[in-house]
C-alpha cells in the first residue's frame, strides 16, 4: 500500500503554483498562494502525529520511473528529514504572507515561492538519487528569477554568479552520483541501497565519491572559501527570496551532508581520519570567517549574510564530531537557524522597505519611530547571538559540547567565533536601532500587520523550541543514533 | 528477384509522403496563391498520417523480402529516427502556414519538405552505401533550396548558395569515400557485407586506400554533422535561413547524418575491431567546446542556437568513441530530444521575428538579442516557451535535456571515459551562461518597445507541440529510453 501523503505534500505548492500564475489579480493570487502553501504544513502537523524517529523511512512511496536504469520515483521520510519538512511547511507560508504587500507581479513571485517551497519537499523526501538531483536543480530556477527580476540594483551579477556557481557545483556532486552508481554495480539509485553498498568499494574510489558529493554540499550550505555567491546573492535578493534562501535552501547541503555523507564516514577506510579532520577543518573556518566577516560589514543585510555562514558552520563542525549530542545539535542547528535568520531577513527587510537604506552608520534611534519592529528584531538578534532559553542556544551549545568530547581544538576555536558573534549582533543593533534618531531619514512608519505577524510567529516559535526543544530534538537525536558509526555519547 | 506490392507495404509512411507530395505539387499549379494554404493543411494531414502509422507500429521490425532487401531496413532505429524527422516536419510544416501564407510558391515549399521528409526517412532506412547516398541527396537537395526559398532576401540566398556549395562537396568527398570501400571489397555495398568483408580482410584498411576511405567517409560524415573543423557552414546558413527552415536543418538534416554515422561508423568499428576511438574523442571534445566557446559571444540568437547546436553535435558524437549499447541509447534518445529542442527554440525565434517584421517591415536583423528584451512582458507565451526551449538545451531537470544527457553520460562514465564526461560536464556548465543570458533579456531587461506581441495560432501550435515533446521525455522518459534501447540493440 503506497501512502500518498509526501506526494501531496510535494505537489500542492506546484499546482499551487500554476493557479497563482495564471490569476492576475494579486488580492486573490496572494489569497490561493497562501492557502495551497499552507495545506502542506495540515498535512505534515497530521503525519508528525504518527511519526516515529529511528525506525527508518515512513510513509515511503515507490513508482517506477526508468526501469532499465534502476530509476524510482521514491519518497520517504525519517528522523533527519521530517523536522526540516516542518521548518519548509512552516516558512513558506509565513513568508508569503511577509509579502503580502508585494506590488510588482504579485502572481508570478508567489507562483516562483511555491515552486521553491515545492522544489525543497522534493529534496527532503527524495530517496531515489535522480529525483533528489532533480529537485536540488528545481531549486535554482525560481530563486534566479526572483533576484533577477525582483532583486536590487547589482541583480543580474547576483543572479547569474548564483545560478552558475551552484550549478557546477551540482554538476561535481552528480559525477559523484554516477562514480557511486557505478562502482557499486546495483543498478538502482535508491540511496539507503547505495550508501549500504558503499563499504564493498575501495579506498580512492570511497574519497573520490565522498568529495565530490560533499564539494556539492560545501556550496550550498555553503562554506568557506565555496561562500562567495552567497552574499551577493543574499544582497541583491528580495526579502522573501533571502528568507527562503538562508532558511530552507542552505538547509539541503546540510541535510545532505547527513543522509548522504555521515553513513559514509564510519566505511571510509583509510582516508576516515583525514576526512572527518577536512570537515571540522572547513567548519570551523565558516564558523570564524563568517563571523568576522559579519564584523566588518556595513550593510545590515550583508552581515546577516555572513552570520549564515558562520551558522551553517556549527552546522559542518557537528557532523564532523560524529556523536550523537554533536550531530543531533548540529541537525536542531539547521532547523533553528532556518527560523532564527528567517526572523533576521524580515526585520532587514522592513528596515529597507520603510528606511529606504541598509546601511548601518546612516541609521540609529530606529527604536523610537519603530517600536513594533525594534521588540521583534532584538529578540531575533538575541536568538541569534545564542541567547539562553532561545533555540539557537540549544542547538549550539550541543555541537560545541558534542565536539569538545572528540576534537578539543576545533571546539576551543569555535568558541573564539562564539564571543565576535555576540560582538557584531550587539554593535550592530545599538547603532542601527539605539542612540539617538538620525533626523536625515525623514518620517518613518513602523511595521505593518502582514509583516509583524509571521515574525512575532517565529519569535514564539523560537522561544517555544528554546524552552523546549523535545519534539523536535528527540527526533534528530533518535535519528542520528541510528547513523552507523556515529558515538553515542 | 521480383517485385511485389506486399513487400512495400512497411514503407507505407514513405509512400503516404511520397503521394502527398505529388498531389501538393499538382494541385499546386491550378490553385489560387490566396488558397494554396490548404496544401500546407493537407501536408500536415499526410504527415500525421504517416506518423500515426510509425507509431502503430511502435517498437517493429520486419524481415524484408524481394527487392528492397538489402538495401534497405525496417528495425527499431530506423522507426525511431523516422519517428524523430516526421515529428520535426510536422512542426515546421505547421509553423510554417502563417510565415509562408502569402508566398505565391507555396505548393513547392510544401512539396521540397515533405520529399526532404521522404529522404531522411530512407536514411534512416538505408543499409545499403548507394541507398543511403540517395537517400541523403534528396534530402539534400530539398533543404538547399529551401534555405533560399525567400528569393528576394540576399541573406537566405548567401545561406543557400554556402550550404549548396558546402553540401554538394561534402557529398563528393563521403561518395569518394564510399567507393573506395565498394572498390577494395570487390564490389560490395551493403553495409554488413561490407562489415563481414573488412573483418576478415583487416590489413585492407590499413593499406593507405584502405585509410584514405577511412579519412574521407569520416571527414564527410563530419560536415554533415558539423563537427569542428567541418563546421564553419553551419552558423552561417542557420542564421541566414528562414527561421523555421533552420529548425529544419537543425533538428531534421543533420540527425540524419547522424543516423547513418551510426549505422556505417559504428558498425564499421565494431567489426573491424579499429582503433579510431581516439580521433572521434578528440573531435567531440573540440566540437564541444569550440561550440560553447563561441556561442557565448553571439548576439544573434539564430547563430548562437547554431553554435549550440554545434555543441550539442559534439556530446552526441561521444557516442563513436564509447561504442557501447548504453552509450549509443542516450545518444538516441539525444538525438530525438534535441530535435525537440532545437525545433522549439528555432521556431520561437522564427514566431519573434515574423511578428517582429509585421509590427516594423523595415526591421534589420530580428532575431539580435536586443530584441528579446522585455519578451516576458511583450510576449509571456513565447518568452515562457523559449526559457523551457533553452533550460531543456542546458540540460536542467525535468526536461527532455535533463534525460538524454543524464543517460548519456552515465554510459560514458560507465566506458570508463571519465575524463570526457569533466569536459562535457564543465561545457554543460559553461553553456548555461549563453542560455541564461537570453532569459535575462527576457524577464529582466525593460522591453525595446511596449507593443504587445499577438502570436499566429499556427506557431503557437507548434510550440505547444515541441513543448510536450520537451516535457514529455523529461517527465516519462521509459517509452521513449526503451524504443531508443531497442533501436540500439540493432547495432550490436
Amino acid at each position: 500500500m503506497q501512502s500518498i501523503y509526501l506526494s501531496l505534500i510535494l505537489f500542492l505548492p506546484l499546482i499551487g503554483a500554476a493557479l497563482t500564475f495564471f490569476i492576475k489579480p494579486r488580492e486573490i493570487a496572494r489569497v490561493v498562494a497562501l492557502v495551497f502553501s499552507v495545506i502542506p504544513l495540515f498535512i505534515t502537523a497530521l503525519l508528525l502525529t504518527t511519526f516515529k524517529s529511528g525506525s527508518g523511512f515512513h510513509f515511503e512511496e515507490s513508482y517506477i520511473w526508468i526501469s532499465n536504469l534502476g530509476i524510482n520515483y521514491t519518497l520517504g521520510v525519517d528522523g533527519i528529514s521530517m523536522p526540516l519538512i516542518l521548518l519548509n511547511a512552516i516558512l513558506c507560508p509565513l513568508t508569503i504572507i511577509y509579502s503580502w504587500g508585494e506590488h510588482k507581479n504579485a502572481n508570478q513571485y508567489f507562483a516562483l515561492l511555491m515552486i521553491l517551497q515545492a522544489g525543497v519537499f522534493g529534496v527532503f523526501m527524495a530517496l531515489d538519487f535522480f529525483l533528489f538531483y532533480i529537485f536540488w536543480e528545481l531549486t535554482l530556477i525560481p530563486l534566479y528569477f526572483l533576484i533577477s527580476i525582483w532583486g536590487g540594483p547589482n541583480k543580474d551579477y547576483a543572479a547569474i554568479k548564483f545560478f552558475i556557481y551552484t550549478h557546477v557545483a551540482s554538476l561535481v556532486m552528480l559525477l559523484g552520483i554516477f562514480a557511486l552508481y557505478f562502482s557499486t554495480n546495483l543498478n538502482t539509485f535508491y540511496i539507503p541501497d547505495l550508501l549500504g553498498a558503499f563499504a564493498g568499494l575501495d579506498d580512492v574510489m570511497k574519497a573520490a565519491i565522498f568529495l565530490s558529493i560533499f564539494f556539492g554540499f560545501m556550496v550550498k550550505m555553503p562554506t568557506v572559501p565555496f561562500h562567495t555567491w552567497l552574499p551577493d546573492a543574499h544582497v541583491e535578493a528580495p526579502t522573501a527570496g533571502s528568507v527562503l534562501l538562508a532558511g530552507v535552501l542552505l538547509k539541503m547541503g546540510g541535510y545532505g551532508l547527513f543522509r548522504v555523507l555521515l553513513p559514509m564516514i564510519q566505511d571510509m577506510g583509510t582516508y576516515q581520519g583525514q576526512i572527518i579532520t577536512i570537515m571540522a577543518f572547513f567548519g570551523v573556518l565558516s564558523i570564524l570567517y563568517g563571523t568576522f566577516a559579519a564584523l566588518a560589514q556595513t550593510d545590515l543585510k550583508k552581515m546577516v549574510a555572513y552570520s549564515s555562514v558562520s551558522h551553517m558552520g556549527f552546522v559542518m563542525l557537528g557532523a564532523a564530531a560524529f556523536n550523537v549530542m554533536s550531530v543531533s545539535g548540529a541537525m536542531f542547528q539547521q532547523f533553528s537557524h532556518g527560523l532564527i535568520t528567517a526572523v533576521l531577513f524580515m526585520s532587514v527587510g522592513v528596515i529597507q522597505h520603510n528606511v529606504h537604506t541598509r546601511v548601518i552608520s546612516e541609521l540609529g534611534g530606529l527604536t523610537k519611530k519603530m517600536p513594533k519592529l525594534s521588540f521583534i528584531m532584538m529578540a531575533g538578534f538575541m536568538a541569534s547571538l545564542g541567547l539562553p532559553l532561545m533555540c539557537g542556544f540549544v542547538a549550539e551549545f550541543l555541537v560545541l559540547t558534542g565536539t569538545y568530547l572528540t576534537m578539543h581544538v576545533f571546539a576551543l576555536l569555535a568558541f573564539l567565533g562564539i564571543v565576535a558573534t555576540a560582538g557584531y549582533h550587539l554593535w550592530a543593533l545599538q547603532r542601527a536601532m539605539f542612540g539617538s534618531f538620525n533626523e536625515k531619514l525623514g518620517d518613518i512608519k513602523d511595521t505593518v500587520s502582514y509583516e509583524w505577524i509571521p515574525m512575532g510567529i517565529l519569535v514564539l516559535l523560537i522561544i517555544y523550541f528554546g524552552v523546549n526543544p523535545a519534539p523536535v530534538l528527540e527526533i534528530f537525536q533518535a535519528a542520528s543514533s541510528v547513523i552507523p558509526g556515529v558515538e553515542l555519547i | 528477384m521480383s517485385f511485389t506490392f506486399e513487400s512495400l507495404i512497411p514503407f507505407a509512411p514513405e509512400l503516404i509522403l511520397v503521394i502527398a507530395a505529388l498531389t501538393v505539387m499538382i494541385i499546386g499549379l491550378f490553385m489560387e496563391t490566396s488558397s494554396k494554404k490548404l496544401l500546407g493543411y493537407f501536408s500536415i494531414v499526410a504527415l500525421l498520417a504517416s506518423i500515426a502509422v510509425i507509431i502503430a507500429k511502435g517498437v517493429y521490425e520486419v524481415e524484408l523480402t524481394g527487392l528492397l532487401a538489402g538495401s534497405l531496413t525496417i528495425d527499431p532505429m530506423s522507426q525511431f529516427f523516422k519517428l524523430t524527422f516526421l515529428l520535426v516536419s510536422l512542426l515546421v510544416v505547421i509553423a510554417s502556414i502563417k510565415e509562408f501564407e502569402e508566398h505565391s510558391n507555396q505548393d513547392e515549399y510544401y512539396t521540397l519538405i515533405l520529399l526532404g521528409t521522404v529522404g531522411m526517412m530512407i536514411v534512416a532506412s538505408a543499409v545499403d552505401i548507394v541507398t543511403m547516398f540517395i537517400g541523403f541527396e534528396l534530402a539534400s537537395l530539398s533543404t538547399y533550396v529551401l534555405a533560399g526559398f525567400n528569393k528576394n532576401e540576399p541573406k537566405n540566398i548567401e545561406a543557400a548558395i554556402k550550404y549548396f556549395i558546402i553540401g554538394a562537396v561534402s557529398s563528393t568527398i563521403l561518395l569518394f569515400g564510399l567507393s573506395y570501400l565498394y572498390g577494395l571489397s570487390g564490389g560490395l555495398t551493403n553495409i554488413d557485407e561490407l562489415a563481414n568483408f573488412f573483418s576478415m580482410n583487416t590489413e585492407l584498411l590499413i593499406s593507405p586506400m584502405g585509410i584514405m576511405a577511412l579519412v574521407m567517409i569520416t571527414a564527410g560524415f563530419g560536415f554533415k554533422m558539423a563537427l569542428v573543423p567541418f563546421h564553419m557552414w553551419a552558423p552561417d546558413v542557420y542564421q541566414g535561413s528562414p527561421s523555421v527552415i533552420s529548425a529544419l536543418l537543425a533538428a531534421g538534416s543533420k540527425k540524419m547524418a547522424f543516423v547513418a554515422a551510426f549505422r556505417v561508423l559504428l558498425i564499421a568499428m565494431i567489426a573491424m575491431k579499429v582503433e579510431i576511438g581516439i580521433l572521434f574523442a578528440i573531435l567531440a571534445v573540440v566540437t564541444m567546446t569550440l561550440g560553447n566557446v563561441v556561442a557565448v559571444g553571439q548576439k544573434s540568437i539564430k547563430r548562437m542556437l547554431a553554435y549550440s547546436s554545434i555543441a550539442q553535435a559534439g556530446y552526441i558524437a561521444m557516442v563513436f568513441v564509447v561504442v557501447t549499447p548504453e552509450a549509443l541509447t542516450g545518444g538516441i534518445l539525444y538525438v530525438m530530444s534535441h530535435a525537440f529542442m532545437k525545433a522549439g527554440a528555432f521556431i520561437t525565434v522564427g514566431a519573434v521575428c515574423y511578428v517582429l517584421l509585421k509590427q516594423n517591415s523595415k526591421a534589420q536583423d530580428v532575431d539580435h538579442i536586443d530584441n528579446f528584451a522585455g519578451l516576458g512582458k511583450r510576449s509571456p507565451f513565447l518568452a515562457f516557451s523559449m526559457l523551457l526551449f533553452l533550460f531543456a538545451l542546458a540540460g536542467i531537470p525535468p526536461t527532455a535535456g535533463f534525460v538524454s544527457k543524464f543517460i548519456l553520460f552515465l554510459a560514458v562514465l560507465k566506458a570508463d571515459y571519465l575524463y570526457l564526461v569533466v569536459i562535457a560536464i564543465l561545457n554543460s556548465a559553461l553553456s548555461l551562461y549563453y542560455y541564461a543570458r537570453v532569459v535575462k533579456y527576457m524577464y529582466v531587461l525593460p522591453p525595446a518597445s511596449d507593443e504587445k506581441m499577438s502570436v499566429p495560432t499556427p506557431y503557437v501550435l507548434a510550440i505547444v507541440l515541441a513543448m510536450i515533446g520537451v516535457l514529455a521525455i523529461g517527465i516519462v522518459p521509459e517509452p521513449f529510453v526503451e524504443w531508443a534501447a531497442s533501436a540500439a540493440e540493432v547495432l550490436f
